[in-house]
């Protein structure tokens, strides 16, 4: 649809085709571009499910009408939406009351929220030195802009704390970065955004960097995780049912704070250090993945004997992201590795860097030809033409190492470089998982941004209740 | 004892559109004699549908033409922005008079 959008800006009447369970989408998402007109054309069920024969019998009966039809004929009327204004009080009843009329327009998650009030917002307000009218960007699929008003709005709804607030800016303005592709946050495999924070923070906020890492139960890790998923529905626009056609998605994840005691202990940057940030400065780390595993029982007391298993993890949890590598994208595809810290100290203790263990798992997590061209053709159909690695390599799609023969048995990369397998330090400080995410590619790239402090911060954080 | 239930005024949370509704370009009166173009995200078997759809329109409308997707690039990958934002100038470069774009699914 956002393709169509700008055809139609540039004077060229279009036409959607859109499978049978994406019609609603398509409705939402042209009204959400301002061109509730956009023509859409239906394809019957899921063309990857049908015969030859079944394709062409429902494309030519039900789409090729439709087809002809948006691009020959204007039927629908314009629709003007009245909506509240950006500052307005909605609603005004006791917390039931709020909480079932904020469901009942989908503004919550199905869990009941902090009534954003007046005096809340502005409790929020006073921990950033940005004006509420800040806007940070504007976000598709609903044109929607995202303020520094907004963020205090969710992040009360979220029962999140006022002091919390540089950190959700932040996040908002990693969501806002076109690096990070927000606009397919919507996407059908319904991958959900996992958030690293670093720095200071951790420790002065309370956030838990040890066992139970990514469980809920802690007040900063928990809400904010919680504001992610408010914000990306009540502002970014991926309301359930309407922009978000996750096949079954998943809750928001828990905010992990890295152990960064261990990390300077074994002298390994951050993972916002790895991705640009200041070393030893507040920040937070966002990215998009299609699903993890805990890696049980790590074992051996060298690096080389923690690594083999863990390259094994990396490999395993890898499948159809393969498409990120070489297919629908290139090297895009970023696995995430989090070491539990008595792992981490044990392959440190071997003398081996981070990037040691980067180049480690990059030469040593390998899947055969056959098996990543079965991901990204036999079992998707993801590549036009069902072409191969080796076909891919000739047309200059994928760097020569995927198309060093023909052999369907020759190894290849599962990335294109080392440090495309991020790795980070969590968890449970004595205990031997580890655990390993898969990334989806450029449809949510990691992106990292600097936490900025209001003036006075000391003072502030004083006066807040801990 | 009666439990007295506060009453919260609370905020939209929501963001505010940053547009006014637009209309779209206005449509052909026919297809016969037009340039109609393919854009594609290379999935979901596009391909095939825009030659069923090609086939039968050719049949039903003297002179119409196609334009194959790969002028275009495909609408969805890692350079989507760059691809798409370059479409403008293509279709009046190609003289394009309508497009179908696929798939959604």
């Amino acid at each position: 649809m956002r393709v169509s959008a700008v055809v139609e800006r540039a004077g060229v009447p279009t036409v959607s085709l859109v499978s049978q369970g994406f019609v609603g989408l398509a409705k939402t998402s042209s009204l959400g571009m301002g061109m509730p007109d956009l023509g859409i054309a239906m394809v019957p069920g899921h063309p990857d499910v049908q015969t030859d024969e079944e394709l062409e019998r429902n494309v030519l009966s039900v789409t090729l009408e439709q087809v002809i039809s948006c691009l020959t004929s204007l039927e629908q009327g314009m629709e003007r939406i009245v909506e509240p204004g950006p500052r307005e009080v909605v609603f005004e009843g006791s917390i039931d009351e709020v909480n079932r009329y904020f469901y009942e327009n989908l503004w919550t998650d199905g869990v009941p929220i902090m009534p954003p009030t007046r005096g809340r917002i502005e409790a929020f307000l006073a921990f950033t030195d940005r004006a509420p009218h800040e806007v940070l960007g504007i976000m598709l699929p609903e044109n929607r802009a995202a303020t520094i008003w907004s963020i205090a709005v969710n992040g009360v709804m979220a029962g999140c704390r006022p002091e919390y607030m540089p950190i959700l800016v932040s996040l908002v303005e990693a969501m806002v970065d076109p690096k990070y592709g927000v606009e397919h946050s919507g996407n059908t495999p319904g991958s959900e955004t996992q958030i690293v924070i670093n720095g200071p923070l951790i420790k002065e906020l309370g956030f838990n960097y040890e066992q139970g890492a990514m469980r809920d139960g802690f007040q900063a890790n928990t809400s904010i995780g919680r504001f992610w998923r408010l914000f990306l529905s009540n502002v970014t626009g991926f309301q359930r049912h309407q922009n978000d056609k996750a096949t079954f998605g998943g809750t928001w994840r828990v905010v992990m704070a890295e152990n960064e005691d261990v990390l300077a202990e074994i002298g390994w940057p951050s993972l916002c250090a790895d991705m640009g940030l200041a070393a030893g400065g507040n920040g937070i780390f966002i990215a998009r993945y299609t699903g993890g595993k805990v890696i049980l029982s790590v074992y051996g007391n060298t690096a080389e004997e923690c690594l083999i298993y863990l390259a094994d993890g990396v490999k395993n949890i890898t499948g159809w992201e393969l498409i990120f590598t070489v297919g629908v994208a290139a090297g895009t595809y970023k696995p995430l590795l989090v070491l539990s810290p008595i792992i981490a100290k044990t392959i440190a203790k071997s003398g081996f860097s981070k990037a040691d263990v980067q180049k480690y798992l990059f030469e040593n997590t390998r899947i055969t030809a056959r098996q990543f061209d079965n991901y990204i053709g036999t079992y998707t159909n993801t590549v036009p033409g069902r072409r191969t690695l080796f076909d891919l390599v000739k047309l200059g799609k994928a760097p020569k190492i995927y198309g060093a023969s023909r052999d369907p048995e020759r190894l290849v990369p599962i990335v294109f470089r080392p440090e495309d397998i991020m790795v980070a330090v969590g968890g449970d400080p004595l205990r031997t998982n580890c655990y390993v995410f898969s990334q989806n590619g450029y449809i949510g790239s990691p992106t990292a941004k600097p936490v900025v402090l209001p003036r006075d911060w000391r003072a502030k954080l004083k006066a807040a209740e801990l | 004892m009666s439990e007295i239930e506060a009453t919260y005024s609370v905020y939209w949370p929501r963001g505010q559109r940053a547009f006014d509704v637009e209309p779209v370009a206005p449509k052909v009166n026919s297809l016969s004699g037009k340039v109609v173009a393919f854009l594609w995200d290379y999935l979901f078997r596009g391909d095939e549908i825009f030659a069923i759809l090609k086939k039968e329109m050719e049949t039903r409308f003297p002179g119409v033409t196609f334009v194959g997707p790969d002028e275009f690039g495909c609408t969805h990958g890692a350079d989507e922005r760059e691809i798409v934002a370059a479409i403008p100038g293509k279709l009046k470069t190609l003289r394009v008079d309508a497009a179908i774009s696929g798939m959604g699914c």
